[in-house]
């Protein structure tokens, strides 16, 4: 049984949370559906992406090697950022071509207004010096920024996101990246 | 010292002070520390022994070898238990459900034999098998039900087991149920590399699969458990391991590849032997090496290459000069060359190996390369490119009182093989399939029962009359060019045994006769990789430990200080133990 004494505790626990919780998600830009996902350096990490986006029962179409094309009707580009040498094997790419592939959508989705949110989700193994190049070319670019926090651990991403005025949201492991995708595409 | 009792307006202020704090801290910009280097785990350290020592690529799996060693099994015993316990620990590297090959030193006959238990082609595998109106079919060899073979693994170990161990299956492979049923943390590179794979494991085992984490990677740190391998060791070692070959196993293995569009057969299956082989034999100045025969190129290759630097004075040019590395680099596209042209399963093809490895073949290369400048035109036959990329396999040695060695190298193939499992059965069976060449004129096309040629090259080098040195290394085609590099960092070089290991590689090879990239390790140093660019080599600079580069492991026998040492390479999570 509560005692009496923690009651107002815990009632006051309970409305700060939703308190918190109601600033982070109006401090974020709000997204709009039907979302195009790609990657940036064809890591596997953009099925992740994909994945989290089908959990947090977004509208998303998924295309690895998207072209400016496909950005259609889209009203939020979301660019899943890592390099995979073996990825950019497989689609027959190198990374100046990965690059010219998403700087070109990028302009393209700038054109039609369509929003840019980038998510990094490999953590650490996902940096080096290929990704990072990755980051640093299109992370400026974005709308709002999703990393997994293993991934910025020399804070590479908040540096950027300050310089930028990018909003930036930090979570512990990639599974918590379904929750902010709920927050920022909320229809309510 | 009293401790005051929480009162309710602490409560109020950890209340509202956590959000606030979780607020900042978690949403808004920061400015975080950049930490200093990792603590370096790539400092060179060899492990050492007086009576006994495994080195493998995972820290529990050497637990287990050490502990059969120490409870009297013999260096045949400790392997297959060390192999048990890879599949549990490294599951994405190697397992039942794939094959290899295993050098094995008998001390007490002073003999050395090769157990060869590559998977094999399916009955009905043809030349054309991966080809749809005309146009290859890359991903068929990936992470279809064509791209798996018939596997090897069990059949091998069982073999090694009855004929040269002490120990029933049952005992070798208690440890590995029980990494499997109690788990362990997750490594950097099990993360690194179940994030790559995630594709192919979603697709073909779905969010539940085995090898996910309630739908997507493991992170480093998470414990990972496989229950199903861990019944399915249970199976095998109550049901008897022709289970996995002939009963209610081969049945799963056969309906999963099936429903992934395979071809496999239970007679396929029921039919699978590993194959007792003498050694494959080289020498180099007092050194001799024995390794396995084709269809593993990569004891072949490293005998090529050990012909070829034997007429250099590397000694003089010094380790990872831009003369070393150049001259080595145009021998390895001369090697890649004849194993386009030469190399397939020899049951089906005359590969000419007794050429291959004369001292005039390897002068005529010698004498073709020229100093300071890529020649270009290698000799060439159909190659398949595809087959570069790979990192996969695992590699483990075992050293045991009585002076038996075992050099074993096996594989699923790529990472996390073909991302199929078996129904319940929690092991991954393998995409071997790819290592045959999609060119159906090629002497590596596929063929019924015929078996791919493999780069493996365990093997055991001899100083005189002695076992000297136990070497084998992962890295797909990258593992004969690395085992060289190694050997050579050795004998000419000086360094330790871990030292040799860690030190950065390179590697190269040719594609229809043109020169390709050369690949380095970041940690060679931009002068040289000024000069090889003025000899005409295209570079491609990779991390400064690159799994690309291998996982190689080895044991070194300083007969001088009677002692035992082991190598683990960094650059994976290899391990050792002696004692």
């Amino acid at each position: 049984m509560i005692k009496k004494a923690m009651k107002p505790a815990i009632l006051g626990l309970a409305v700060s949370i939703c308190f918190f919780t109601a600033r982070s998600r109006e401090s974020f830009p709000r997204f709009e559906e039907p979302i195009l996902i790609t990657s940036a350096g064809q890591s596997a990490d953009v099925q992740i992406g994909n994945v989290l986006a089908k959990r947090a029962g977004l509208t998303a179409t998924l295309s690895k090697n998207a072209t400016q094309k496909e950005l259609g009707d889209k009203k939020t580009l979301i660019l899943v950022i890592g390099v995979s040498m073996k990825g950019l094997g497989a689609a027959g790419l190198d990374l100046d071509q990965e690059k010219s592939r998403v700087s070109a959508l990028i302009d393209e989705a700038k054109n039609k207004g369509i929003a840019l949110l980038c998510l990094h989700l490999g953590g650490e193994a996902r940096r080096g010096d290929l990704s990072d190049r990755m980051i640093q070319t299109f992370l400026p670019e974005a709308h709002m920024v999703i990393v997994v926090k293993s991934g910025n651990t020399d804070g590479l991403f908040t540096r950027i996101c300050e310089d930028k005025n990018i909003p930036l949201c930090e979570v512990d492991r990639t599974a918590d990246v379904q929750k902010p995708l709920e927050d920022i595409f909320s229809r309510d | 010292m009293n401790r005051k009792p929480h009162s309710a307006r602490d409560f109020f202020l950890f209340a509202f002070s956590l959000p606030l704090l979780l607020f900042l801290f978690s949403c808004q910009h920061r400015v975080l520390e950049i930490p200093g280097p990792a603590g370096d785990h790539h400092h060179p350290h060899n492990y050492t022994g007086k009576k006994g020592m495994v080195v493998a690529a995972h820290p529990r799996a050497v637990e287990a070898g050490l502990d059969t060693l120490k409870r009297g099994g013999n260096a045949v015993d400790a392997a297959i238990a060390t192999a048990f316990a890879l599949n549990a620990a490294e599951p994405f590297a190697s397992g039942i459900g794939g094959g290899g090959f295993m050098v094995i030193y008998l001390a007490g006959e002073d003999r050395i034999t090769v157990i060869n238990f590559r998977e094999k082609a399916p009955a009905r595998a043809h030349a054309d098998m991966f080809s749809e109106n005309g146009k290859i079919q890359e991903a068929w060899k990936k992470s279809h039900g064509l791209a798996v073979a018939v596997p090897g693994s069990l059949a091998g170990w069982a073999y090694a087991l009855e004929k040269y161990g002490t120990w029933k299956m049952t005992d070798a492979a208690k440890p590995g149920i029980r990494i499997a049923e109690q788990g362990f943390p997750v490594s950097e590179t099990f993360s690194r590399i179940n994030k790559d794979e995630y594709e192919k494991i979603l697709q073909n085992g779905g969010e539940s699969s085995a090898y996910l984490n309630d739908g997507f990677p493991y992170e480093p740190g998470d414990i990972y458990r496989n229950p199903d391998l861990a019944k399915t060791f249970a199976r095998l070692v109550s049901r008897g391991w022709r289970d996995f070959y002939e009963g209610e196993i081969a049945r799963e293995i056969v309906r999963a590849v099936e429903r992934h569009g395979g071809i496999m057969s239970l007679e396929d299956l029921a039919l699978y032997s590993p194959v007792e082989q003498p050694p494959l034999e080289g020498t180099y100045k007092d050194y001799t090496v024995y390794t396995i025969r084709p269809p593993g190129s990569g004891g072949l290759h490293i005998i090529q290459l050990l012909n070829i630097i034997a007429n250099w004075p590397v000694k003089e040019w010094g380790f990872n000069s831009p003369r070393y590395v150049h001259q080595l680099s145009e021998a390895f596209r001369f090697v890649f060359a004849d194993r386009a042209r030469y190399l397939g399963d020899p049951d089906f093809n005359h590969v000419p190996v007794k050429e291959l490895l004369s001292r005039d073949y390897a002068k005529r290369i010698v004498d073709s390369i020229l100093p300071g400048q890529c020649r270009g035109n290698y000799p060439f036959g159909i190659f398949d490119k595809n087959q570069i990329a790979k990192e996969n396999t695992t590699h483990l040695c075992v050293a045991d009182s009585q002076g038996n060695i075992v050099s074993l190298t096996q594989s699923i193939n790529d990472f996390f093989g073909s991302g199929i499992v078996p129904e319940g059965d929690g092991f991954l069976l393998n995409n071997e399939m790819a290592d045959f060449s999609s060119q159906p004129h090629s002497v590596n096309s596929p063929g019924p029962n015929k078996r791919p040629v493999s780069s493996m090259g365990p093997l055991i080098l001899f100083k005189k009359d002695r076992p000297f040195l136990v070497l084998g290394s992962p890295g797909g085609t990258r593992i004969f060019t690395s085992l060289t590099q190694i050997i050579i960092n050795i004998l000419e070089f000086g360094m330790s045994l871990d030292e040799a290991i860690e030190a950065p590689r390179f590697f190269t090879y040719s594609s229809e006769g043109v020169a390709k990239s050369l690949f380095v390790e970041s940690r060679i140093s931009p002068r040289i990789l000024r000069s090889l660019d003025k000899m005409g080599h295209i570079l491609e600079v990779r991390e400064a430990f690159d799994t690309y580069f291998g996982g190689a492991q080895a044991i070194m026998i300083d007969r001088e200080k009677n002692q035992l040492i082991g190598g683990a390479d960094s650059r994976r999570d290899g391990s050792g133990a002696g004692y």
